[in-house]
């Protein structure tokens, strides 16, 4: 019997829990690591670090290029998830509720975004903004953040869709109200979980975007992620460490957020 | 019981009329040029099992579905370009279908809502129907934390709470447990019978659709094979579907040998007069279980058969206790199996492999001279 | 479907020069023309989407593709180029050579985990989840930068082997396929994890005990039925992180080196250091044609539509 832990040996199930225990702090170890360096006192990113300071973060949020592309980062994501959830959601519905042949292909078109690799839509949008001008505006970092964003908002507003009962809608509409209403009414209350989902999903994507970004920005216009990237190139300062500190912490924070919602739902369900 | 509203069945005018009613899904029939009048008032049900086409008329009268061809009419006026949510008509869904993000309150008084309703006047009528369904003090909590037959209520109430001329209700009873199930059974007849309204009843359970309505529509491959009382449907059925449907049923083949008599494995049996039968002819004969009687040779001996009463010979293959009532299986000689069917109370001091002679009054039988052997066999219907 | 490919058949009566079979030839057009409007019920809902996607992300990328073909000179010479040249063939030997030993290592690890987190009690496994998909959301560039300092000639890593004793000098685990390989195995890990889990949960213990009922020893067992009853989750996690792989540009441009490119790095340099169109397209298009066969065949192993009509009515 291999499913039920009690029936293994303990010698196996003492060998398979430690390496468990080994691979969990191997996928923790360089995200942990980061977070204390940027607390470290040294320069050269020493570790253990000789002493526990806060002057990397000083640096950081006095910066103004560094803060100017926090705020370029916030920009950029919300307006994605607000685009990414806006386009999403009128094709879920078209995908799910649709009685047209071809379903299947249109999803798998819808969905190309996220299995094209990133460099060669960043190096296509790129060579298209390039010829547009656009390069280094925030229209060019919002449309191509959409772009990958957007299979993710589908697929979780498609995965609410099927779990919604068609039928409340129906009774809506039975009960007087046209299908718009009801829609408006019944049907958005009922796919919440599926857009706050999507919409968490586009703003992380955004957020943590580096491979479009980098081919966007401008002098005068980058987000976080193109910062760093620029910077490490030149050097590893613990400045870095700061802003990928940041970076996690708001990751993490839309995770909490996305699992307080998620366990809402549970209990209320 | 079926008996006691009868008569109340034969008032009215009627209210909804369908024509010659298609669906098509491409090559499939789901719906064969149904033909119903339904009647101001009545309580009718749709019963068939799943995919008989029963949930489908049932949605292209609330226009849900458009039909392929044909005519919904209500008090004469042509329903199919009317979008379901201007046909004032009021549904029951089978999951409940209740808004979860709205408290019960609000679930009953959505359509009010949506009907731009003054709020007195919506207030007063969802406290009304909140007293009818009794649940008053449940207005302030979800769906999601009430009970399921508590659900059905609020689905109920929100139905009806803005006084359509017909209620549907698509198999609202079914994810109940049976007992649950009988008690809404009982508060609904009385609903009824307290608005007045006309309720169409889509249900598979032929119990449940004896128990609320009175008349019943039986539907099968997409057509109405017996629409009536549950008392005739039952007791004269139209055809051997819906004879073997409804209840159980014996099914004797018989050759004729005139209009009232007719050969079963070489012995002549009297048979209900029927008209234009010609000798040698295929009839099939339907006996319900509990009209036949089985004797030992003892009794058999002791009583002579009465006049207008038929006899067959028969050997016990195995006698069931069911509570409060007892069945008999038997087989012929001629290897035609039989079930006789008797109340505990009677006893019936038989056991395997007695000989037994079957009697059954010839008026109670009834006669077919048409039938598929798939009708004959419970269960068919579907496609 | 069959309804309408009889109706486009001309019948005798349509075909016929009597007014009623030209009134019959009407009702029949505007049959179709019904039955084309119920074919694509529902599916004015997609135009806003499919227009951006037109517009922003297929018309750019067959215009990459375009150029591949099309400059410098018309004809296939960046095809011929890019495999004829050994400089060029050396960088899709590493790019599918990384991507081989990422998957390797990445499943080496995955399994495990996955495994563990399905036997151990539920409280554990959400906590051991949940750091699956803490390493999977946060920031990529975070965990690569981290890495690139763990992994340095004077980072933590060399330190301790060194303290340790085990080494004398240094590894060299950066700026070279050896970093590239640790730390994308490092970021495929959740992608292998988070199908196989669900896969491994999804098997009945039942069948496990089945089968050591009927005999079959511990290993037997693992071999023999548990084993072939992942097999679909780890072909499709497999599969998956190679095709990702493939096409990774972040990890590899921090921790590899510069000699040692794989191909998405290979057409970034071509754009923006050479302004090759022509020959980053060609790249472009054997990737993106590698990606989508092997696309193709995880979709093949996935067991259901995502868009099934599971609400059809």
């Amino acid at each position: 019997m291999l499913l039920t832990p009690n029936a293994m040996s303990r010698r196996m199930r003492f060998g398979l829990y430690t390496t468990t225990g080994l691979i969990a702090l191997f996928l923790l170890l360089p995200i942990v690591f980061i977070v204390l360096l940027s607390f470290g006192s040294s320069q050269w990113l020493v570790f253990p670090p000789p002493g526990w300071t806060l002057k990397w973060y000083g640096q950081f949020f006095s910066n103004a290029d560094w803060m100017d592309a926090a705020y370029a980062s916030l920009k950029v994501a919300i307006l994605t998830t607000i685009f990414a959830v806006a386009l999403g959601l009128p094709t879920a519905f078209a995908l799910v509720r649709g009685r047209f042949r071809g379903r299947e292909m249109l999803y798998g078109l819808f969905t190309l975004p996220m299995i094209v690799p990133l460099v060669i839509i960043a190096v296509a949008v790129y060579a298209l903004f390039l010829k547009l001008g656009y390069t280094g505006t925030m229209f060019s970092f919002v449309v191509s953040h959409v772009i990958v964003a957007l299979p993710f908002t589908i697929i979780s507003i498609i995965n609410s869709l099927k779990l919604f009962d068609q039928s409340i809608e129906d009774a809506a509409v039975i009960c007087g109200a046209s299908r718009l209403q009801a829609i408006f009414k019944v049907t958005f209350p009922g796919i919440r979980p599926g857009m706050v989902a999507g919409g968490l999903f586009a703003f992380l994507v955004s957020w943590d975007e580096v491979v479009l970004s980098v081919m966007m920005a401008s002098p005068t216009l980058q987000t976080l992620p193109v910062k760093m990237w620029t910077t490490l190139r030149q050097d590893l300062t613990p400045v870095i460490a700061v802003a990928s500190t940041l970076l996690i912490g708001l990751s993490v924070l839309v995770m909490v957020i996305a699992a307080a919602l998620r366990r809402r739902n549970e209990v209320s369900a | 019981m079926s008996a006691v509203i009868q008569d109340t069945a034969e008032q009215g005018k009627t209210l909804v009329s369908l024509r010659n009613l298609n669906k098509h899904y491409g090559d499939f029939a789901a719906v064969d040029n149904i033909s119903l009048d339904i009647k101001d008032g009545e309580f009718l049900t749709f019963l068939g099992s799943s995919g008989s086409g029963k949930s489908t008329t049932l949605s292209m009268l609330a226009g849900f579905e458009t039909p392929s061809s044909g005519e919904i009419q209500v008090n004469g006026q042509s329903l199919v370009n009317v979008p379901p949510h201007k046909r004032d008509i009021g549904m029951v869904f089978q999951r409940y279908s209740l808004f979860p993000h709205l408290s019960v309150r609000d679930n009953i008084g959505f359509p009010l809502d949506i009907r731009k309703q003054a709020s007195a006047e919506r207030e007063r009528r969802v406290e009304a129907m909140l007293k009818l369904v009794q649940l008053e003090q449940f207005a302030h909590r979800r769906p999601s934390q009430l009970s399921g037959g508590q659900q059905q209520r609020v689905a109920i109430a929100r139905a009806l709470v803005y006084e359509p001329r017909i209620l549907l209700m698509d198999e609202p009873l079914g994810a109940l447990d049976k007992k649950l199930r009988e008690d809404l059974q009982d508060e609904l007849r009385q609903l009824h019978r307290r608005l007045g309204i006309t309720i169409v009843y889509v249900t598979h359970d032929q119990e449940e659709a004896m128990r609320l309505s009175q008349r019943i529509a039986i539907f099968s491959h997409g057509k109405i094979v017996g629409l009536g009382t549950g008392y005739d449907l039952y007791q004269n059925p139209p055809n051997a579907f819906v004879a073997s449907f409804l209840g159980n049923s014996n099914f004797l083949k018989l050759k004729a040998q005139g209009n009232a008599v007719a050969m079963f494995e070489g012995q002549p049996l009297s048979i209900r007069l029927t008209s234009s039968l010609h000798t040698d002819q295929d009839v099939l004969l339907m006996v319900r279980p509990e009209k036949a009687l089985a004797l030992s040779m003892k009794q058999a001996a002791s009583e002579p058969l009465p006049a207008g009463w038929n006899e067959v010979a028969a050997k016990v293959t195995e006698v069931l206790f069911l509570g409060e009532s007892l069945t008999c299986s038997v087989v012929t000689a001629g290897g035609t199996a039989m079930t006789v069917k008797a109340l505990s109370a009677g006893g019936m001091p038989l056991s395997a492999g007695d000989q037994v002679k079957v009697r059954w009054a010839a008026s109670d039988a009834c006669v077919y001279t048409q039938w598929a052997e798939s009708d004959l066999n419970k269960a068919a219907g579907a496609h | 479907m069959k309804m309408t490919a009889a109706s486009r058949q001309p019948t005798p009566a349509a075909s016929a020069p009597s007014a009623a079979g030209e009134a019959q030839g009407k009702a029949k057009v505007m049959k179709d023309s019904t039955s084309l409007a119920q074919r694509w019920r529902g599916a004015s809902n997609l135009v806003p989407a499919l227009l951006f996607l037109g517009l922003f992300f297929f018309a750019p990328l067959i215009g990459l593709l375009l150029r591949g073909v099309m400059e410098p000179v018309p004809g296939l010479g960046n095809y011929e180029q890019l495999f004829a040249n050994s400089a060029y063939a050396r960088v899709l030997f590493n790019t599918f050579s990384v991507a081989g030993l990422v998957t390797l290592f990445s499943l080496l690890l995955g399994f495990p985990l996955a495994w563990a987190i399905t036997l151990v009690p539920r409280g554990w496994g959400r906590w051991l989840l949940n750091i699956v998909l803490l390493s999977m959301w946060t920031s990529l560039l975070a965990r690569t930068y981290s890495w690139l300092v763990l992994l340095q000639a004077s980072g933590v890593i060399n330190k301790a082997l060194m303290a340790m004793g085990i080494i004398d000098q240094p590894l060299e685990m950066v700026h070279n396929l050896t970093g590239v390989v640790i730390g994308m195995s490092y970021i495929m890990i959740p992608f292998i994890v988070l199908p196989l889990q669900a896969t491994m949960q999804a098997i009945d213990p039942m069948v496990l005990q089945a089968g050591s009922i009927c005999g079959a020893s511990p290993w037997t067992n693992f071999f023999k039925v548990f084993l072939p009853l992942c097999r679909s989750g780890l072909f499709s996690g497999a599969l998956m992180v190679f095709v990702m792989s493939l096409g990774y540009y972040v990890t590899p441009a921090l921790l590899g080196g510069a000699q040692n490119m794989m191909l998405p790095e290979f057409i970034v340099q071509q754009v923006q250091s050479f302004l090759n169109w022509g020959l980053a397209s060609a790249a472009a298009a054997l990737l993106i044609l590698i990606t989508l066969v092997l696309f193709y065949f995880y979709l093949k192993l996935q067991p259901e539509s995502p868009v099934g009509s599971s609400n059809a009515r």
